[in-house]
């Protein structure tokens, strides 16, 4: 059964489970600050990514994932160069807490860290936004009859400074002579509603992701790391897993923004399951 | 690392007779004599620092007494180089597909006035050094020809909050700056008033704030700096530069282009095509050298489409474009100075102010330096673009290859980065002898860094940076003779 980060379910004891998932997420409109426009000199921009999971379970109540992807950035229009490489590897811990009647908290804390030495202010080409992050994340998810639950999350993602290629930027109208740039801190909320039995899950869900701070894409400029993102995207997510193989499928859109693109990302993986 | 306020290492008490850009000498502007350090008027003002002034200061206020006491030169180069940052960036396409004109009577509408490109930046920047320095020299003319003691000198209950030297500070020489670098940047950056305004406001009341002046030393000042800069004004106002996007010369060009062979003159590769950046900047007039020099100067015709050496330099696009490696990236993004940045005369500034820094110059030296970087950079820009429209040349992404740093919207060759590098590079490394293999390869990187991100063909580059040095040579000749 594998298992995500920001979901609420666990594998057993030893248990692990593997995945490889494609996915591609692509843009043709984006919100330069709050104004929504196309760009004729970048087209569609495509994210595309291979990213390796692994859920194994410590205990049945304290799991750990590790997840590692490799993307691949294009524009269909225009003369900006791709960018490619392996981005931010991350670790996560997830351990049930307290629970009672269908009820049960859950805390998770993830690390995530860039492990190539990609280029981060070459947005929106570039594969990552290069900051080391810190993220807790309280959830709380409700079995609301059989097989149906609801999961609701909130998190809070510590984004640290990053080194920029170049040696002065402008962040807002002040201009920091520093190649140091100050990434702002994010927080994110998700709600999820789904159906579980067994190993096969479908669920549709809506997530919010906000930076706490930030400047906004000037008029006519390109984003930079220290953009106030917000998006809100709704989505669904599918597994079917009927033995040790199986399979999942994400969608997402975003349908409101202000300093990103209106991404729709899709994903599928491979799934297997093993006693480690 | 933040700049501090220091003693400059030389006071140049012979500074008023230095040679000035504009300016016919250093008493072109007439100051007043000051009041007698015993008349009552001035002692009414060394009160007001002592008991109303002083005594009241809050924290922001010492706090500002400090950023400013860092070198009014220095800060106002920097102030200038965030406007050209903040107004760096080429105007959107409307939804007819047609890029409006900025318009400098409506400098806050979409898109904003200027467009603070290269040449432009390149432009103003020099303006303001030369309006500082010119002020400067004549400040330095009657400080020394008044000789007025500082406050704390003729009241020693007065205690300085920055440190101290013997130039008497009558006209005060941060107020000279501050008046001049305001007219100057206002001229420039027409949006910027209330900005503007509260900066130089600032500048002005944290010499009283520090002890370092009194109030007449500063409206003196002010007076000065206003008068010198509005005849540097006088020069910008007819240098052509109102006529530099003419854009009804670009057929003209093109043909041109293709009676000296150009198969593939260039055209603009954005979407919808954007009409190029400043087609008639080569005729604005340039500071160290004559038109006809210019002309002599012009970089030799490149390698035309086809013959063996324009294979080459193609070849090795395609190389980069196929596997440019990381470091070529983080070069090519380094010197980048691309929208949204001070451009690459705006680099080149911040490299002179903090050499200045560290040699501690004196306001004066300082300003001077800046003015023959300053000057070599614009006629860089002009010589450059004159060389763009002559060739009018095409960029490598007419030949299929992407860029890792953005597209400028202008013929290809020569590197207006290699021009103006190695021009600032020739004028520091005068000024700086000991730091000459520094700012060779600063240029140098520079220069290469237009091929890491694969919009220039190295022969634009070596060309670009051949002519710079001749351009930084007649600066540097120039202030020999000063």
């Amino acid at each position: 059964m594998a298992q995500m980060p920001h979901d609420g379910i666990y594998m057993n004891k030893k248990l692990a489970c593997g995945a490889l998932i494609y996915g591609n997420a692509s843009w043709t409109n984006y919100w330069e600050n709050q104004l929504f426009r196309d760009n004729p000199n970048i087209g569609r921009l495509s994210t595309e990514s291979v990213t390796a999971m692994l859920a194994y379970g410590i205990t049945k109540k304290l799991n750990v994932i590790a997840v590692v992807p490799y993307v691949r950035t294009n524009a269909s229009q225009g003369n900006l160069m791709g960018q490619k490489g392996l981005q931010d590897a991350s670790l996560w811990f997830k351990a049930k807490g307290y629970s009672i009647h269908g009820l049960t908290l859950h805390g998770v804390v993830g690390l995530s860290v860039p492990i190539s030495n990609y280029v981060p202010d070459f947005m929106p080409m570039s594969i990552g936004i290069g900051s080391k992050s810190l993220i807790t994340r309280g959830m709380i998810s409700y079995d609301l009859r059989k097989y149906v639950y609801v999961n609701s999350s909130i998190a809070y993602q510590m984004r640290s400074n990053v080194r920029a290629d170049r040696d002065g930027y402008l962040s807002g109208s002040r201009f920091y002579n520093t190649s140091d740039v100050a990434v702002p801190d994010a927080f994110d909320a998700a709600l999820r509603l789904g159906y579980l039995k067994k190993d096969n899950q479908l669920e549709v869900f809506a997530e919010h992701f906000s930076c706490v701070g930030g400047d906004h894409i000037r008029r006519n400029d390109m984003p930079f790391m220290t953009n106030d993102m917000t998006m809100t995207s709704v989505g669904v997510y599918g597994k079917y897993q009927p033995k040790q193989i199986g399979i999942n499928a994400r969608a997402a859109y975003v349908v409101a923004g202000q300093n990103v693109g209106q991404t729709l990302s899709l994903s599928v993986g491979v799934l297997y399951q093993f006693k480690l | 690392m933040v700049d501090q306020p220091y003693v400059p290492s030389n006071l140049d008490v012979a500074a008023g007779s230095w040679k000035t850009f504009i300016l016919a000498s250093s008493a072109d502007v007439v100051v007043a004599a000051p009041k007698l350090v015993t008349d009552a008027a001035y002692l009414k003002e060394i009160d007001s620092l002592k008991t109303v002034v002083i005594p009241a200061l809050t924290s922001a206020q010492k706090t500002a007494i400090q950023y400013w006491g860092a070198g009014a030169v220095l800060r106002w180069n920097e102030i200038g180089r965030e406007l050209a940052a903040r107004y760096n960036q080429p105007p959107a396409a409307n939804a007819a597909g047609v890029y409006p004109v900025p318009n400098a009577a409506d400098p806050l509408a979409d898109p904003r006035f200027p467009f603070a490109n290269p040449p432009y930046t390149a432009r103003a920047l020099a303006y303001l050094s030369v309006a500082q320095y010119d002020a400067l020299v004549s400040a330095w003319k009657y400080k020394y020809q008044y000789n007025r003691k500082a406050p704390y000198v003729v009241d020693a209950s007065i205690k300085p909050l920055l440190p101290v030297t013997t130039i008497p500070t009558y006209p005060s020489e941060d107020a000279v700056v501050a008046q001049a670098s305001y007219v100057i940047l206002l001229a420039m950056f027409p949006g910027e008033g209330p900005f503007l305004t509260e900066k130089l406001a600032e500048a002005k009341n944290v010499r009283l704030w520090a002890g370092m002046n009194v109030g007449s030393d500063v409206s003196a000042g002010a007076s000065l700096g206003a008068a010198v800069a509005t005849k540097v004004m006088a020069r910008a106002k007819t240098d052509g530069m109102s006529a530099a996007n003419n854009q009804t010369i670009v057929p003209d060009l093109i043909a041109h282009s293709k009676s000296l062979g150009f198969v593939t003159p260039w055209a603009s590769q954005e979407i919808p095509a954007r009409p190029p950046m400043l087609p008639n900047y080569g005729t604005v007039k340039t500071f160290n050298f004559d038109r006809a020099t210019m002309e002599s100067i012009r970089p030799a015709k490149p390698y035309l489409e086809g013959s063996a050496e324009f294979k080459k330099d193609l070849a090795e696009l395609e190389t980069i474009n196929k596997n440019q490696t990381r470091n070529q990236a983080a070069i090519a993004n380094y010197w980048a100075d691309g929208p949204g940045s001070y451009t690459p005369p705006g680099h080149w500034h911040r490299y002179a102010c903090s050499a200045g820094v560290e040699a501690k110059y004196s306001e004066v030296r300082m300003a001077r330096m800046l003015a023959y970087v300053g000057t070599a950079l614009m006629d860089a820009g002009i010589a450059c673009w004159e060389t763009k429209y002559f060739y009018y040349s095409p960029r490598p992404q007419q030949f299929g290859l992407k860029t890792s740093v953005g597209l400028p919207n202008f013929p290809s060759y020569t590197s207006g980065h290699s021009t103006f590098s190695f021009a600032a590079a020739t004028v520091l490394s005068s000024f700086f002898p000991e730091k000459t293999s520094l700012f060779n390869g600063y240029a140098q990187e520079a220069s290469d860094s237009r091929v890491y991100g694969l919009i220039h063909f190295r022969v634009d580059c070596s060309m670009g940076g051949k002519h710079g040095k001749v351009i930084g040579d007649f600066a540097v000749k120039r202030a020999q003779l000063d």
